[in-house]
């Protein structure tokens, strides 16, 4: 029961951290619209982001596969494996020199990413919540809960 | 003009209709004696300077009142100050292009039986209906009853004798009026009765009889609005009116495609033998916009509303090129406008031009831009006089010219102005010492030392690298260069950071003793690898302090340490997928990175590459086309044979006149905005191009969005700024201010679309469309462009014409499909991976990015001319290079084997030997070895008239265009495969190989105009 609440106390801050992540680039990326930012630090900003959020997002997919949690795996697979194809054909990163070429599209992916994201928070948060209460109340006392 | 001539020059060979066609009572062929073609043009229909909308306005009183019409205001002056009767001036000129019926209708009333041509246009403007109430184009003319069309009905106003005009402006057309008038339409069962004669009857004749093939213009047909006053009900809406006014052209088609031996002629075919004519009577209209060589449209009439523009298949947006060469004389006026400082818009930072307007006698300025009322400083006040405008008008060029600059004071500095700075990154491997390469570059660096701007604050450094990098210290005190190798490429430092850098007019001596020394240092060197990446790594670290202008010479790929690069390219199975476009773009992200970094200290690189083996310029060129530079590309490069080229091309380089950490930013009018931009450059936020060296032979392309739904202006305002630091160390503003008119009307865009530019914006996205496409699929996109655009005209047309088998576009794009055809066939774009290089194809794409539109024009469809004779003939001076040059199509047809040819794209000069040219031309101009191959023989001086007049001719073909230098090769009638390779590739109008001839291009083109037309 400790691991279970230890897995969602985890995967809690590894989903804020994604949606923190995200939320911030999409703000370079408007800041850069609105010629707050260059295109150097723009990217520069961004690009140092890219890969540790891969990185986190992959692992926290492959935990949810070992932990044998399907629904979870499964939400977080789609961005997972388009990771996967961006990082394999070298797009992952903001291309400096073309900036506003892509921007557009490169603001939707990120929009579309922090849905993904917020709504894996809210799930893990559910399931935390879940979790917490399992582990303070006796197992009896559960069976009052529902 | 041209085709048309060709045209009418076709009509008398017109064979006569049969007589049991429907024409039975056409005249005999000889009829139409008055058919010449210049009277045919010279009758136009009247045409007035275009205007920008509807109400013609009394303009004094606008200026007077500037309060209560705020956008009509700001136009006023160019407007008011020009002289009203345009139809009057233009009239005679033939070379008018699209007549004028701008959003409203100018339309000739039908011409009194015997009013010389003058007066009817006249009177076609000045009836009163016609100027009181322009708003409704067709009253005036329902109204006024024209005396043809009360006589009898259709047949009526043909039969009766038409004026002169009239005679001679449709003399192959109206004899066969009376066929078709005469019974009313019996013999056209299909054509709708109501109709009637509003197409050009020539458009009725069957294909089976018409002529082979025509390209025709129609002009304005006073009958058919007689005609239409015989229908009132049959109102058509303004836009199928205003076709009727246009004068379109087409181009008859009427063989079924495949089958094209008798019927297509395609010697009438446009072609742009005369160069690049740009539209004329936008700028006649604008007198105060800046020059066409800085800043073209691609329409001059903007779409009111983003529906219109969604049908407007073509481009819309512009070619800048911001410091165009201006002759003598047209130079740009510099400004100071001292203590009071730039004059600015407030709120748009729009700078002061010649359209905006001031108010409250002279206290305050309206913004054209923005129509925001600004103060105008006490240092800058001047009174007005009673019609409004300035008394100090004529003292200030900032309110008359539309191209000025302005020297900026230091807020518009964010450090004191940089010297010129030239860095020089010279291979010194093996191959670049054989080449010769090191040698003339070093030498022509030399010869420049004494021109190179900014005199005396130019800067120069030079960094060589082969497998290590070599340093020199210049400092003044040395009295020769010290030389410090690095060879660790992993961790570059820069040794002597200070004195590697040097002022040139203080280390004078020891740069010229380095230059000097250099190819003798280098010239037992080994040496095959190149630590590109780590060399230029160390010539930014040297630079970023301060910028300037990098010059990379690249001899082979860059082998060792950072940004090293694999030999792509030579795997077949790539080509044809869709991975193709790979091998076009940088294949390390190191090449970008550098060059952003390199944008970002304002450092801009030019490359120089001369490798005969595989160089990777795709990834060398991403340098050059982020930092605004341009890529030269001297395949197997010998000194002997490409020295020459290389001198001038570096000359030319190192001496123009440059500008130097710039930036450029286009605004315009509330409503629209420039969203996407096409050139070498990198965008430093959405609308700002960042250039870090800029100079004359730089374009950039850039295209518009509407961003309401309805633009309610009567004009749009354009102004490019480019702020920068000229070499003499002064940091300046160049403004250029133009305006366009808003319309209504999909037709008067096509009447205002200018050709040169479109392919110009067309070229650029063909070539972005290879990085990331397959070469076939950049084609289709030009292709499905053009069709587009033709498919939307014909639609505007079809309703009056029955064009079954006619190509029709107007007058203004006529030669847009054989642009098309020639940017498929352009070197980047050209054939499959065996037709070019794939060297060579990213060198001319990044080359033609950055091309100014008549450079790029020339490029695409190279003059064709014919030498022999003009070389016989003995008296012929070469006084004007037009008399020599009579451009042909480029076709094999044209060449002729018994003559010589000079083919002359901008960038190279073919001289081509027929087989049966007289041995003694060849005698003369080659010397002894006239007979050898002409591979091996190359053009020299000889001791003859011949021979001095013909490199005379070369030589002033290379003056004429001095920023290249085009290299001259000869080629022999039937020397394959150098011929082909040569010249018989570049006929564009021939078919070679996988591609489409004239011909048939233009066939597959109407093919897909009409599927689902």
């Amino acid at each position: 029961m400790a691991w279970d609440l230890f897995l969602w106390i985890l995967s809690f801050f590894v989903s804020l951290a994604l949606v923190a992540s995200v939320f911030y680039q999409v703000i370079c990326l408007t800041d850069l619209e609105a010629d707050y930012l260059n295109p150097f630090e723009t990217s520069s900003r961004i690009n140092r982001l890219i890969l540790p959020e891969f990185i986190l997002q992959g692992s926290i997919c492959i935990l949810f596969l070992l932990t044998w949690h399907w629904v979870f795996f499964l939400v977080a697979l789609p961005v997972t494996c388009y990771h996967a194809m961006l990082y394999k054909e070298r797009r992952h990163l903001i291309d400096v020199t073309e900036v506003f070429r892509g921007i557009s599209f490169e603001k939707k992916l990120r929009f579309t990413k922090l849905g993904f994201y917020i709504v894996l928070f809210i799930m893990v948060v559910f399931r935390l919540t879940l979790s917490a209460v399992y582990s303070f109340t006796e197992d009896d006392d559960l069976l009052h809960l529902f | 003009m041209n085709t048309e001539n060709q045209g009418f020059s076709n009509l008398p060979a017109r064979p006569p209709p049969s007589s049991s066609s429907p024409f039975a009572s056409a005249p005999p062929p000889g009829v139409p004696p008055q058919s010449g073609g210049p009277e045919a043009v010279g009758f136009r229909p009247p045409v007035r300077p275009f205007t920008p909308s509807g109400p013609p306005m009394a303009p004094p009183v606008g200026v007077m009142r500037p309060g209560q019409q705020p956008p009509f205001v700001s136009q006023i002056p160019g407007q008011g100050i020009r002289p009203p009767p345009p139809s009057s001036n233009s009239f005679p000129s033939p070379a008018y292009g699209p007549p004028g019926g701008g959003s409203f209708q100018r339309f000739p009333t039908p011409p009194p039986p015997s009013g010389p041509p003058q007066t009817q246009t006249l009177a076609g403007h000045l009836s009163p209906p016609m100027s009181f109430r322009p708003q409704q184009p067709m009253a005036p003319v329902t109204m006024r009853p024209p005396p043809q069309s009360m006589t009898s009905g259709v047949s009526g106003g043909f039969a009766s004798p038409p004026g002169p005009g009239f005679q001679q402006s449709m003399p192959p057309v109206n004899p066969s009026y009376p066929g078709v008038g005469g019974g009313p339409q019996p013999s056209y069962p299909g054509y709708p009765t109501n109709q009637g004669l509003q197409g050009p009857p020539k458009a009725f004749q069957p294909p089976s009889q018409g002529p082979p093939s025509t390209v025709s213009s129609y002009p304005t047909q006073p009958g058919g609005f007689a005609q239409q006053n015989l229908h009132p009900s049959y109102a058509p809406p303004t836009s199928n009116v205003q076709g009727l006014v246009e004068d379109f052209n087409s181009l008859s088609l009427s063989n079924i495609p495949g089958s094209l031996e008798p019927g297509l002629d395609h010697t009438s075919f446009p072609r742009p033998l005369d160069g690049d004519v740009e539209p004329s009577s936008f700028a006649e209209a604008y007198p105060m916009n800046c020059h066409s060589r800085y800043l073209r449209l691609t329409t001059s009439a903007i779409p009111n509303s983003q529906s219109l523009a969604s049908r407007w298949h073509l481009p819309l947006g512009a070619v800048v090129c911001p410091l165009a060469e201006a002759p003598e004389g047209e130079e740009v006026p510099l400004i100071d406008f001292g203590a009071c400082g730039i004059i600015r818009c407030r709120r748009c930072r729009t700078y002061v031009n010649p359209y905006v307007t001031f108010t409250d006698s002279g206290r305050k300025w309206r913004c054209n831009i923005c129509s925001m009322l600004n103060d105008v400083p006490g240092e800058y006040f001047s009174h007005l006089d009673a019609t409004g405008r300035r008394m100090d008008m004529d003292q200030r060029p900032e309110l008359t010219k539309g191209s000025v600059e302005i020297i900026a004071p230091t807020e518009y500095m964010v450090r004191p102005p940089m010297p010129p700075i030239y860095f020089f990154l010279i291979d010194v491997s093996f191959s670049a010492t054989k080449s010769g390469m090191l040698e003339v570059a070093t030498q022509t660096i030399k010869s420049c030392l004494d021109n190179l701007p900014g005199y005396p604050r130019t800067q120069i450094g030079f960094i060589t690298y082969d497998s290590t990098l070599h340093f020199y210290n210049m400092k003044s005190s040395l009295s020769q260069p010290q030389m410090m190798v690095v060879s660790d490429l992993d961790d570059i430092f820069v040794p002597l950071p200070d004195d590697l850098l040097v002022n040139l007019s203080e280390s004078r001596n020891v740069v010229e003793a380095f230059l000097d020394s250099l190819p003798l240092m280098f010239q037992d060197n080994g040496n095959v690898e190149s630590a590109f990446g780590p060399a230029l790594k160390a010539a930014y670290m040297v630079m970023n302090q301060l910028g300037g202008k990098l010059l990379i010479f690249q001899n082979s790929l860059p082998s060792l340490g950072v940004g090293r690069l694999k030999l792509r390219g030579d795997d077949p199975r790539v080509y044809g997928t869709d991975k193709e476009y790979t091998l076009r773009v940088a294949e390390d992200t190191f090449y970008k990175q550098m060059a952003a970094d390199c944008t970002k200290f304002q450092i801009g690189i030019n490359v120089y590459a001369f490798s005969d083996k595989y160089t990777d310029i795709a990834s060398l060129g991403t340098l050059a086309k982020y930092t605004g530079g341009q890529v030269y590309y001297y395949p197997g490069f010998q000194s002997s044979i490409h020295g020459e080229k290389l001198r001038h091309e570096l000359t030319r380089d190192l001496t123009r006149e440059t500008a130097w950490e710039s930036v450029m930013r286009i605004r315009c009018g509330k409503g629209i905005r420039f969203s996407t931009y096409h050139g070498n450059f990198m965008l430093r936020s959405t609308d700002l191009i960042a250039l870090p060296a800029v100079d004359c032979d730089k374009a950039y392309a850039m295209q518009l969005t509407l961003e309401e739904t309805l633009l309610t202006t009567p004009t749009v305002y354009f102004q490019v700024a480019l702020l920068y630091t000229a070499s003499c160390g002064e940091r300046r503003i160049r403004v250029h201010t133009a305006v366009a008119p808003v319309v209504t009307d999909l037709g008067e865009m096509y009447r205002q679309a200018d050709t040169g530019s479109i392919v110009s914006v067309y070229s650029r996205l063909a070539i972005e469309k290879t990085l990331s496409s397959k070469l076939d699929d950049a084609r289709n996109v030009i292709q499905q462009k053009i069709v587009k655009a033709l498919r939307e005209y014909r639609n505007l047309h079809a309703v009056q014409h029955r064009l079954g088998s006619r190509l029709i576009y107007p007058e203004s794009l006529k030669l847009l499909s054989l642009y098309g055809l020639a940017i498929c066939k352009s070197t980047p774009l050209q054939g499959g991976p065996a037709d070019a290089s794939l060297d060579e194809r990213c060198a001319a794409g990044f080359t033609m990015m950055a091309l100014p539109v008549k450079k790029l024009l020339k490029l695409l469809y190279p003059s064709l001319f014919r030498v022999d004779e003009w070389l016989l003939k003995p008296s012929a001076d070469l006084g004007d290079l037009k008399d020599v040059i009579r451009r042909l199509p480029l076709a094999a047809e044209s060449l002729d084997s018994r003559g010589l040819y000079i083919y002359d794209d901008g960038f190279r000069l073919v001289l081509w030997f027929g087989r049966m040219l007289s041995p003694d031309i060849a005698k003369n101009l080659l010397g002894a070895d006239f007979a050898a191959e002409l591979s091996r023989v190359t053009l020299e001086e000889q001791e003859n008239g011949m021979s001095k007049k013909l490199m005379r001719l070369i030589k002033k073909v290379r003056e004429n265009d001095p920023s290249y230098h085009p290299m001259c090769f000869l080629v022999r009638q039937g020397e394959q495969p150098r011929e082909g390779f040569l010249l018989l590739r570049h006929l564009i109008e021939d078919q070679m190989g996988g591609s489409t001839s004239y011909v048939d291009w233009i066939l597959q083109l109407h093919r897909q105009i009409q599927q689902n037309a």
